[in-house]
């Protein structure tokens, strides 16, 4: 039996509240630009050999960017909202103790640096530019939507990814830095 | 998503044959276990394991799961002959397949045992909806009297021309859809094989602008 139905071999995709939309749809895009950040954090963790309290935040952070595109699946007016698990407070100061916690083990930035040394910070600052593009991609679904709740989880989802932005630029000097790697700095 | 599917351990209470492949089995219902309408779980036997989408309500005091013997399959063979009183392994709820309340008419569609989450959604109280269940033959037609007494309309769809009965139609349900849906915006429920969905779906690209289409592939 088959498994695949290619009811979007047409360019046309369901959201997850039902709608028919065509695949450049902006919120299609939003939840798509998730999807790749989500599979660079898997490209990441896969080059994380021992390193396994790491690799637990960052299925973490997978885990709740599913969460996260669930909610930019769903048409802000859709009942299914109410199946949806809202982005607690938690989860974001979740991030920020872990941004202070590998902050403490690092030396002082001294000026701008460039995305590179080892393959984990490599990979880390890929995600981290993915993650800024799933940023860019969220805002406009703010627009002309009324206030509710779909409103404020992608108000809260914005919130997630900066942080999760700020996370992966100082995982990536961590990693650069437990595999011996010095920070290169930017030469003018 | 606030699913949070547990697993239980479950006893095969009955065994009840609707047609020459198609049989309905009845388990005790965990007394933790709470499910939507449309919703399926996971059974396993002997290291076999298969989702259904359950048929009885959540208010019955017995869960009841309707399914195909699969000729070759996994865990279906095995489901049609274990004794009465085995204990299987389920897990769940799960799925999002649920009915939602809308200004726009809902249709639902199914292909062979796709019936089920519309049985349960009848069985919960749920009615007013256009129904269509496409099958090969009036045999297989198994819960056309539960859902005709909650449906605005039900129309079995028979694929298999040699094998007609009363007022059913003769073909697919793509093919219903094509020659009597009336022009609008609808609600879409799919549960079925996977070419159904996928004709059903083109079919509302091209004439039903303004649908919402929910799917449940059976596979």
């Amino acid at each position: 039996m088959k498994i695949y139905t290619g009811t979007g071999d047409r360019g046309i995709t369901s959201l997850f509240s039902g709608e028919r939309v065509p695949k450049d749809n902006t919120r299609v895009d939003a939840y798509g630009d998730i999807d790749e950040l989500n599979s660079v954090l898997g490209a990441l963790t896969a080059n994380l050999s021992d390193e396994e309290a790491l690799i637990e935040e960052l299925q973490q952070i997978q885990s709740t960017l599913l969460q996260l595109s669930a909610w930019l699946a769903t048409r802000p007016d859709s009942a299914l909202l109410e199946s949806l698990e809202e982005i607690a407070d938690e989860q974001i100061t979740l991030l920020e103790d872990a941004i202070d916690r590998l902050q403490k083990g690092l030396p002082a930035l001294k000026g701008f640096i460039l995305p590179t040394g080892h393959i984990t910070a490599s990979w880390a600052h890929v995600a981290r530019t993915v993650c800024r593009r799933s940023e860019r991609k969220v805002v406009p679904l703010l627009n002309n939507v009324p206030e509710g709740k779909a409103v404020a989880q992608y108000r809260k989802s914005l919130v997630y990814l900066n942080r999760l932005s700020d996370y992966l630029f100082v995982l990536a000097r961590h990693c650069n830095h437990i595999n011996g790697f010095s920070d290169k700095l930017w030469k003018k | 998503m606030k699913t949070r599917a547990q697993t239980y351990t479950v006893k095969l209470l009955k065994r009840k044959w609707l047609s020459k492949k198609t049989f309905e089995i009845l388990l005790n219902l965990p007394p933790a276990f709470a499910f939507k309408p449309g919703q399926r779980i996971s059974l396993s036997l002997e290291g076999q394991e298969r989702d259904y989408s359950i048929v009885s309500a959540p208010k019955e005091s017995e869960l009841t799961l309707c399914i195909r013997k699969v000729t070759g399959g996994e865990l279906s063979p095995l489901l049609s002959v274990t004794d009465i009183g085995t204990s299987l392994l389920l897990s769940g709820p799960y799925g999002y397949f649920t009915y939602k309340i809308s200004h726009r008419p809902a249709v639902f569609v199914a292909t062979g045992t796709g019936i089920a989450p519309f049985c349960s959604m009848a069985r919960s109280g749920i009615s007013g909806f256009t129904i269509l269940h496409g099958v090969r033959s009036p045999v297989d037609l198994y819960y056309a009297s539960q859902l005709q007494q909650s449906a605005r309309k039900y129309i079995p769809c028979l694929s298999d021309a040699k094998k007609t009965t009363g007022n059913a139609f003769q073909g697919k349900v793509t093919e219903y859809l094509e020659q009597h849906l009336t022009p609008g915006a609808y609600d879409f429920y799919l549960c079925g094989r996977s070419e159904m969905i996928r004709d059903v779906t083109r079919l509302i690209d091209e004439r039903s602008p303004g649908s919402l289409v929910y799917t449940e592939l059976f596979y």
